[in-house]
């Protein structure tokens, strides 16, 4: 508990002061108080000579708008008195002009002068450790609010969803891939809304922080925040994957490009304190109303096995076992020679399928195996061992979708399937099959199965064998 | 010849001439450049291209504040005003000069001889 509450007062910190800082350096950033002078006309321009002046200056600033504006408003405020002063001497107005304008000398020279004054090295440092402070906070903030949006949009779903069903019109069964797909999009949602806060804090902060305009550090953050957030989305974030969930992570790098580019001069939403603890107790309420909600329905869900289906008949269910293989003739099996299927999870988080021979009958697994060669594990798709869905395995599938040599011990035969790191694994059933003396293939024994989803990172689901 | 001396030998003292009428009060740039004419007697003419650079820098390094404020005459003006930092930074300068010019003109006194 303490160890969460250290946790929470933490990134809660780590997000309320880079919201600090966020604001601070934006008062470089935008036009802030300075609009009034970027308002206001020089005197009478002598054939536009004061704005072309100043028009060279800004173009070698590449500074925040505000400070841009103060250095135009400085040069207006001194050319305003020169002129004046060398007017009060006899000089007419134009040559006035003339006269201030070179005494400043040559507008380029000047303005790249104010600019090396403005952007020193330790305002550069402070830019960039501002930066990457800000970004951190900002991926915390993002993170809330992305879960916050992530639980919005799955409501919002859910409640299409029902909709439709309602009306009749067939949604997709997200029971299947054990809601990977909704799991995976809303990581995904989560880590993109992440992206885009942090990056856009980063490089509002460091221009800020560095007196440097957004766009002029925009491609550095760019860069750092695609690689940062790109490793982040396919190989560092691990859980449920299906396709859409993928191909929205593959989209992280290409927002984080984006946030760091697109309309970078506009401000970031403020965000108060109070919007903040809403924000965040919002996503807590969701959170536990949704858990309530799925265990109402999981408890739910049990009454309806209750209800008469007509896929239940009497006697037991086919289990479509004909689609593997003819069952093994008696005659080949040994006397005393039992099989008798089973699996677990092994240390690896596969799941491990062994058969083995009667322990009691003592017979070894040579005279067990006497007729047969080529034996092998077969995984199938199977149905949802649901009364309202059926039993047994799928028989829209003519082959398994994963096969594994049998690896033969004193007194059983095993093989070790990863399913979790196989897309659309799905439901499955395990069974034995083996090359008998006619050289056709028999099953010999069913294992076990059970259901599944894809559990890794994206680059593991991008690789994985299929 | 005589202002391409004196423009060679003003080089790197903007600094040092901007610290010390600030020393005075606060000043806004076309003031300051007057207010160095005015201290020097006329001898000190700062290049206004260079003054503006210079009072930018020493406010990054925290040498000043700059602030805007209303004027007496016309609209607001941004004010320069020394900071300790700024403080500390005159009297580094004005004892580097000291001896700088002690030395120039020792030198410059010896080679007359």
């Amino acid at each position: 508990m303490i160890v969460l509450l250290l946790w929470v007062g933490g990134f809660g910190a780590l997000a309320f002061f880079a919201v600090k800082l966020v604001r601070r350096s934006e008062r470089r950033l935008g036009t802030g108080p300075s609009d009034y002078y970027t308002t206001i006309a020089p005197r009478p321009d002598a054939d536009g000579l004061i704005s072309a002046y100043l028009a060279g200056v800004a173009g070698q600033l590449v500074l925040p708008a505000a400070d841009v504006a103060e250095v135009r408003m400085e040069l207006i405020d001194h050319l305003t008195d020169s002129i004046s002063s060398l007017e009060a001497e006899g000089m007419d107005h134009e040559t006035a002009v003339r006269e201030a304008l070179g005494r400043l000398g040559p507008a380029a020279e000047l303005g790249r002068q104010l600019r090396a004054a403005h952007q020193s090295t330790r305002r550069l440092l402070a830019g960039a450790g501002g930066g990457v402070f800000s970004a951190a906070g900002g991926f915390v903030l993002g993170y809330v609010g992305g879960v916050g949006l992530a639980f919005v949009l799955l409501i919002i779903g859910a409640l299409c969803f029902g909709l439709l069903t309602l009306v009749g019109i067939p949604t997709p069964n997200f029971n299947a891939d054990q809601n990977a797909t909704p799991n995976s999009l809303m990581a995904a949602a989560t880590l993109l809304v992440a992206a885009f806060v942090a990056t856009r804090y980063a490089v509002r902060t460091s221009a800020g922080l560095s007196r440097r305009a957004p766009r002029s550090v925009a491609g550095f953050w760019a860069a750092a925040s695609a690689l940062v957030f790109g490793w982040l989305a396919i190989f560092g974030s691990h859980g449920q994957q299906s396709w859409p969930g993928v191909i929205a992570f593959l989209f992280v790098p290409v927002v984080a490009v984006a946030a760091a580019f697109v309309r970078i001069e506009r401000p970031m939403p403020h965000v108060g304190r109070w919007s903040l603890i809403l924000a965040i107790g919002g996503v807590g309420v969701l959170g536990l109303s949704l858990v309530l909600l799925l265990g109402v329905t999981v408890s739910g869900g049990g009454s309806n096995n209750d209800s008469p289906s007509p896929l239940v008949t009497s006697g037991p269910p086919d289990y479509h076992f004909g689609i593997v293989a003819p069952p093994a003739p008696d005659a080949w099996d040994p006397q005393g020679s039992i099989f008798g299927g089973g699996m677990r999870s092994d240390a690896s988080g596969g799941q491990l399928y062994s058969t083995v021979t009667d322990p009691q009958a003592a017979v070894p697994m040579s005279t067990a195996l006497a007729y047969w060669h080529d034996l092998r594990f077969e995984a199938w798709h199977s149905l949802p061992d649901d009364p309202t869905q059926g039993f047994g395995l799928d028989t829209k599938y003519s082959s398994p979708f994963a096969v594994l040599p049998a690896e033969i011990h004193p007194t059983w035969l095993q093989a070790v399937f990863h399913f979790e790191r196989m897309r659309d694994a799905g439901f499955y059933e395990v069974v034995l099959t083996g090359v008998g003396p006619d050289g056709k293939r028999y099953m010999l024994d069913e294992c076990g199965g059970g259901s599944t989803s894809f559990n890794g990172s994206v680059w593991d689901w991008i690789t994985a064998p299929q | 010849m005589a202002g391409k001396i004196r423009a060679q030998l003003l080089k790197g003292t903007t600094t040092l001439l901007v610290l010390t009428v600030l020393r005075d009060g606060e000043l806004y740039g076309y003031e300051i450049a007057q207010r160095i004419r005015e201290k020097s007697g006329g001898a000190f003419i700062p290049s206004e291209g260079a003054l503006y650079p210079a009072l930018h820098a020493l406010e990054a390094d925290g040498a000043l504040g700059a602030s805007w404020r209303e004027s007496d005459r016309g609209p607001r003006r941004r004010y320069y005003k020394i900071t300790t930092s700024g403080v500390r930074m005159l009297e580094e300068h004005a004892q580097e000069w000291a001896s700088f010019s002690l030395a120039m003109g020792q030198a410059v006194g010896s080679g007359e001889r």
